[in-house]
């Protein structure tokens, strides 16, 4: 969680492109996935991006890490399709007294599903890698998305880092006093570690407005100012699409 | 549904809780849902969100520390629902979401907005949720949780009920909303051809393990969350409108 934004390089030339074509790219792409019939295209996706986040130098157990909770939540629902949906039988097999059925029919929609699970994350997990938050925020804002949204966006990322620390420190405070020796005590310590956290949010807010009051707020964050779209990253993004497109006809 | 059928979901349910990895089974994630659901669910929470933005920028235009506030419960409410908290029962990690915590104390629409701001950057940067799925995960956690929990409390509170069985009870009440709407949300994008309601059963019964515990462990963070700030800033709840004027004994 600490590392959110850190892999966004403006060395490699994908972090340096537009943050609004990539989220146009990012929205298209997502599309595309979303409306293909088979797992083919989105795995296409996949090895796309595992490719892109390589040659950036994303650690393999970083990207690991951010497919482990989808990877887990298509592997339940691949088994929910296999064995509750579907009607033309693959395997029978008795254990004991209860007979288990998987169905074909069942396994490919189960596969399509993971498939566009699988596609959709990478598309997304790359955004991530190569695109800093106040970038993506500024795009938001191009495309007016209300400003009062991206400004609590922007509040929320600044401060996440201070009440995690915030929240370690009170944690390992109700650790090493026992605080989750029991299952009672334990309860009794995470409502009061959310409470705390919840009174160094509003002490945070008070001191922050007082802070920024001082040096000029008047109730609005600038963002970083949007240049204008390059014609490169135009014509690379079409011609990319393109070529996604006519791999998702196929 | 046969016996035999029921003997073997809770003997998978069994074995995919017995999996040690990371559940997370709150959010919908990436590419699960179908594009029709995905812009269904988007619709369905952007009046909410929009009704929720009217709000912040109407107090905040009052009140100039309330924009930083709102961003830092959004804070707060990314971090508690990052919070891998183990489940006994289920041998498995799972999170709670804080937005009942967030809708007493902001009210149920900017709560939604809080949510949503949590529920994108963990989209972007964690792949905890998706993109696609972000309407369908702030209608469940957002909104579901946010109204269901806020008005168990100012129910509990109009009837004299103590404020923490008040926040416990929200508390509960907010995450099952939220577990309940998330299955109908899975149910109706994943069922294809097939009926709806036994895949919702289906859906509903294998979070079981994971959100029985996880609903007491909410509302326990709720009811710690008032009753600390009951005890150490007893003004702040007042100026929330959470407790009135005469219910703070000095």
């Amino acid at each position: 969680m600490h590392s959110l934004t850190e892999y966004s390089n403006k060395n490699y030339w994908i972090c340096r492109v537009d943050s609004r074509v990539k989220l146009v790219v990012t929205f298209v792409l997502l599309v595309m996935i979303l409306t293909y019939k088979g797992f083919t295209f989105p795995l296409l996706m996949f090895f796309l991006c595992l490719m892109l986040c390589f040659r950036i130098k994303i650690p393999l157990n970083t990207f690991v890490l951010r497919f482990s909770e989808p990877a887990f939540i298509a592997f339940v629902l691949l088994v929910l399709k296999l064995f509750f949906s579907g009607h033309d039988v693959l395997f029978h097999i008795n254990l004991y007294s209860v007979s288990v059925t998987g169905y074909r029919d069942g396994l490919m929609t189960g596969l399509a599903m993971v498939g566009r699970i699988i596609g959709a994350v990478s598309v997304v997990v790359t955004l991530g890698f190569t695109t800093q938050f106040a970038e993506i925020m500024a795009a938001l804002s191009w495309f007016r998305i209300p400003k009062s949204f991206v400004e609590i966006s922007m509040f929320a990322l600044r401060y996440i880092f201070v009440l995690i620390d915030d929240a370690t420190v009170i944690y390992s405070a109700q650790k090493n006093r026992l605080g989750y020796s029991s299952i009672k005590r334990g309860l009794k310590s995470f409502g009061t570690l959310a409470g705390s956290l919840t009174l160094k949010a509003f002490e945070h807010s008070q001191n922050l407005t007082t802070a920024m009051v001082q040096r000029g707020y008047d109730g609005y964050i600038p963002l970083p100012e949007t240049l204008p779209l390059k014609h490169t990253d135009i014509i690379v993004s079409i011609l990319f699409l393109i070529l996604m497109g006519a791999a998702w006809r196929i | 549904m046969g016996i035999k059928k029921i003997v073997f979901l809770l003997t998978l349910i069994l074995i995919i809780s017995a999996f040690p990895g990371t559940a997370y089974a709150m959010h919908i994630s990436e590419g699960i849902l179908p594009l029709k659901w995905a812009a269904l669910w988007s619709f369905v929470a952007l009046p909410f969100v929009l009704y929720g933005l009217y709000r912040f920028k109407k107090i905040s235009s009052v009140d100039i520390s309330f924009k930083p506030l709102v961003g830092l419960m959004a804070a707060v409410v990314f971090i508690i629902s990052c919070m891998p908290v183990p489940v006994p029962t289920a041998g498995t990690c799972s999170h709670p979401c804080g937005t009942g915590l967030a809708a007493i104390l902001l009210g149920p629409s900017i709560s939604a907005v809080v949510s949503a701001v949590a529920l994108l950057i963990q989209a972007l940067f964690l792949s905890h949720g998706g993109l696609t799925t972000w309407g369908a995960n702030i209608v469940s956690m957002g909104v579901m949780g946010s109204f269901a929990g806020f008005f168990t409390f100012k129910a509990l509170r109009v009837m004299k009920i103590k404020l923490a069985v008040a926040g416990f009870l929200a508390g509960i009440i907010a995450d099952w909303a939220t577990y309940f709407s998330t299955s109908v949300e899975l149910a109706s994008g994943i069922k294809g051809d097939s009926p709806f309601l036994p895949l919702f059963w289906k859906i509903l019964i294998s979070f079981i393990p994971t959100q029985l515990p996880l609903g007491i462990l909410e509302g326990a963070i709720t009811a710690g969350m008032v009753v600390l700030l009951s005890k150490k800033r007893p003004d702040l709840l007042v100026k929330m409108r959470v407790l009135k004027p005469e219910d703070v004994t000095v």
